[in-house]
């Protein structure tokens, strides 16, 4: 039953940045074939530049480009594993041609350029769909494949403002935050999976292919709904809410010894108060006239949160999680990027990949967020170099000769090193 | 099947999901046209129903704003499960159903007699999906969960929020709402193989991998040696909020002494500090300094477009409200009204993803049991004498 749940899909890719990247190395996690199209001339924005101006905001294995930058900068290596790679200049006619010969060989053509640029190219969906009607186009933009701010441009903290995220996160004394993690990126990575699976098996039915049309503005929006109905009949708009929760209190993170360490606490019934009490070595808390419900207990916000942070205080992070957790007590070390990639319950599960990559050394790879019993995930092969697989994808896979494919790197139709690197 | 037939339209889902995570999951399947009949514990029923916002002031089974948005497009059935007599009835239901969803802590449903091992030897092609706040195994599996925790856990907070104040959540339910993302592309990766193959499996979801996903940054900085920090946001004051001017990432060369203009500011044309991106971003602050006194008198929509027009990367902080109002969401015809008898028509946000010729089901939220007759009397054949039956002894 080893058998790769995706294995014979091949993947046109077209996506860059983020939010498409996602998608497709988690397909290839899942066993598809994925080719990723860039050109010598327009990178994927994630390679950085050619030649990087010092300072440039690219993360860098131990802060070297190196000779090769396009192919170690830090967003590309770790969103772009289990691809192959191969350049193109869509703006040739030759590299146009080529486009389309391989859109005829694929299932899945998948871009989040804004939403016109392909037409612009004359690669829309229209002539796609007449190439190869069964290919599923899976288009993923800010705001959508249609209406007026189609051809915005966006990235993940724009659009965790567009989308009303931003306008709920912040400090309840302060003004709006963004993640720093352009979160709508990856959460749209996620459910583009879904929704092309979803594409798939439609195209079992009807044996066609069709368009997917995801905006990350609108999924973004998907995960706020109670708020929406909330404001419709009582006029409320949530807005800043710290780390607090409508129904949950105490809710919050509380300090711990060490530079900068916190344990996040949420108590969701009064079990869990109950719970709380006893953790802390303070049972007979439980039975304060002052907290013994949940609403009182968010009304005295102050006194509790003093309470518990003076007994976290004491704690390590990750000690005081387990100790709550040990009397049925929601807590969780606030993890940082150097724990959560040794933390001892991921590493038991086997969460992490470690990526031998050519250009940028080991290191330990974001995987996917579901294990499936029967359909294993395979072992992660690093991003590749710019137009690493040109060969392979034009020679065998389309059945061009050696001098063919020459002739297209003297024209610079195909190449492995960026414009700008000499 | 035909083209009128959704893309889900043959298959059924046994949903014993509660709070967020789950129901987010079964909600986009029952948005793909699946029959999804929700499971509820008699006279309880899911715990959000319990949980604000409450329309109408009053809280009761059928006004929480949480629950009605998270179940739309779903039947509603009642059975205690707990009981020897409701875990059987149960049994007997998961033959007829392709999924079976739930987000019980693990080893629970294996306890009751009715976990994946035993329902999947009659039923082999069922999927079953398990959503938890850490996993089916490992060393935190019994651990409870829940959206801050998640985002603690996962090493998402840990990098949000100012420098010198403590790690801060993104609002809302965003973690669980992404978790039921992942549990519905792996089930309908598992759906896949089942189409192609003929077998069912187990789909493990866990809220904590779930976030550590969604970390996009965190783990892969630290490794090659740029450990993130939690940091200001660029936004300054517009008349009515807040807007990010995005002038540092997306103007083009050409377009700066258009930006100036609109400004107002043609002095700052040639001006080194701003004529190009990377010194444009290199001097922000000073930046968000000149287009801060413009924008104060604008409102915040306003200038999105100005700025957006002009190929800068711009943003305005929207609320529901103006979210509401949104020319593009409008266009798009995302927000559908869906009427419920207790709350009334209201406006509910859509498809998150659109399928060409398949049409997105939104349906109102069940009350508890609404479908109790339908469900058993159809399926399981069952009479009216003996769903009261049932009923009496409590298990519907």
């Amino acid at each position: 039953m080893a058998r790769l749940a995706l294995e014979g899909l091949r993947i046109l890719d077209l996506t860059q940045v983020a939010v498409g990247p996602y998608a497709t190395f988690m397909l290839g996690y899942m066993g598809a074939e994925v080719i990723k199209v860039e050109s010598c001339s327009r990178m994927d924005i994630s390679r950085g530049q050619a030649r990087p101006t010092p300072g440039a905001h690219r993360v860098y294995p131990g802060g070297e480009p190196g000779e090769e930058p396009w192919n170690r900068a830090g967003h590309h290596v770790h969103r772009n594993v289990n691809k192959m790679s191969v350049t193109l200049d869509l703006a040739t006619p030759q590299g146009k041609g080529i486009f389309l010969a391989l859109a005829s060989i694929c299932d899945v053509l998948a871009e989040n350029y804004r939403a016109s640029v392909m037409d612009r190219l004359g690669l829309g969906y229209d002539v796609i769909s007449r190439v190869n009607p069964q290919l599923i186009y899976l288009k993923i933009s800010s705001q959508g494949a249609t209406g007026p701010e189609r051809d915005y441009g966006s990235l993940g903290s724009t659009l965790e403002q567009t989308a009303g995220l931003a306008a709920v996160t912040g400090y309840e004394d302060g003004t709006p935050l963004m993640t720093n993690e352009t979160f709508p990126d990856p959460v749209v990575g996620i459910l583009s999976v879904g929704a092309l699976m979803a594409a798939l098996r439609r195209r079992r039915h009807t044996g066609r292919g069709g368009l997917v049309d995801v905006a990350q503005r609108e999924v973004t929006v998907g995960m706020q709904g109670d708020a929406f109905l909330d404001f419709q009949v009582t006029g409320r708009v949530a807005g800043l809410t710290g780390n607090t929760h409508p129904a949950r209190h105490p809710q919050g993170v509380y300090p711990c010894v060490g530079d900068d360490n916190w344990v996040a606490i949420s108590i969701g019934s009064d079990d869990e108060w109950r719970g709380l009490c006893r953790a802390i070595g303070n049972p007979q808390m439980a039975d304060d006239t002052r907290f013994v419900s949940s609403k009182l207990r968010g009304q005295e916000h102050g006194a509790i949160d003093a309470i518990i942070g003076h007994w976290t205080s004491e704690r390590d992070h990750y000690q005081a999680m387990h100790i709550l957790q040990a009397h049925g007590v929601p807590a969780g070390a606030v993890l940082k990027g150097g724990e959560i990639i040794t933390d001892p319950h991921l590493k038991s599960r086997g969460f992490w990949d470690w990526v031998d990559h050519p250009e940028a050394g080991g290191y330990k790879q974001v995987t996917i967020p579901w294990k499936l019993s029967k359909s294993p995930r395979k072992q992660a092969t690093p991003a590749p170099g710019l137009g690493d697989h040109n060969n392979f994808v034009l020679g065998e896979l389309l059945g061009m000769t050696g001098s063919e494919t020459e002739e297209l790197v003297e024209q610079g139709v195909i190449g492995t090193r960026p414009v700008g690197a000499n | 099947m035909t083209d009128d037939i959704p893309v889900l339209g043959d298959i059924r889902i046994l949903d014993l999901t509660e709070d967020v995570s789950g129901p987010f999951c079964t909600k986009l399947l029952a948005g793909l046209g699946a029959e999804v009949v929700k499971v509820e514990q008699p006279g309880y029923g899911d715990v959000s129903r319990r949980l604000p916002p409450f329309l109408g002031g009053q809280s009761g089974p059928d006004v929480s704003g949480m629950f009605l948005y998270l179940n739309t497009a779903k039947k509603g059935i009642t059975l205690d499960y707990e009981t020897e007599e409701g875990a059987s009835v149960l049994r007997q239901l998961a033959q007829g159903f392709d999924i079976l969803v739930e987000s019980c802590p693990p080893g629970h449903m294996d306890s009751l007699g009715i976990g994946y091992e035993s329902l999947s030897e009659s039923n082999p092609g069922l999927i079953y999906t398990a959503i938890t706040p850490f996993g089916q195994w490992g060393p935190y599996r019994d651990y409870k969960g829940s959206d801050i925790i998640a985002q603690a856990i996962g090493a998402l907070m840990c990098v949000i929020g100012l420098p010198g104040r403590e790690p801060l959540k993104v609002g809302g339910n965003p973690l669980l709402c992404t978790t039921g993302m992942a549990a519905f592309s792996a089930t309908m990766i598992a759906l896949h193989v089942r189409d192609l193959e003929g077998y069912g499996q187990f789909v493990d979801i866990s809220e904590m991998e779930t976030t550590a996903v969604a970390q996009i940054h965190t783990s892969i900085h630290y490794q090659f040696g740029r450990a993130p920090e939690r940091r200001p946001s660029n936004l300054t004051r517009a008349k009515d909020g807040w807007v990010s001017p995005g002038l540092e990432t997306g103007v083009h060369e050409a377009t700066w002494p258009r930006v100036c203009e609109l400004l107002g500011v043609p002095e700052l044309v040639d001006d080194p500090r701003f004529n190009t991106a990377p010194a444009r971003r290199e001097n922000q602050q000073e930046l968000l300094k000149v287009v801060g006194e413009w924008a104060a008198a604008r409102p915040k929509e306003e200038i999105y477009h100005t700025l957006q027009g002009l190929r800068s990367i711009a943003g305005y902080v929207a609320t529901v409200e103006d979210l509401l109002k949104s020319g593009q969401l409008a266009n798009r015809e995302f927000f559908q009204a869906i009427d419920h008898p207790d709350v009334g028509k209201l406006l509910y946000p859509g498809p998150l993803f659109r399928l060409e010729g398949d049409s997105w089901h939104s349906g109102r939220a069940p009350h508890i049991g609404e479908h109790n007759a339908d469900v058993y009397g159809g399926a399981l054949g069952y009479t009216g004498e003996q769903l009261e039956t049932l009923q009496q002894k409590g298990i519907i």
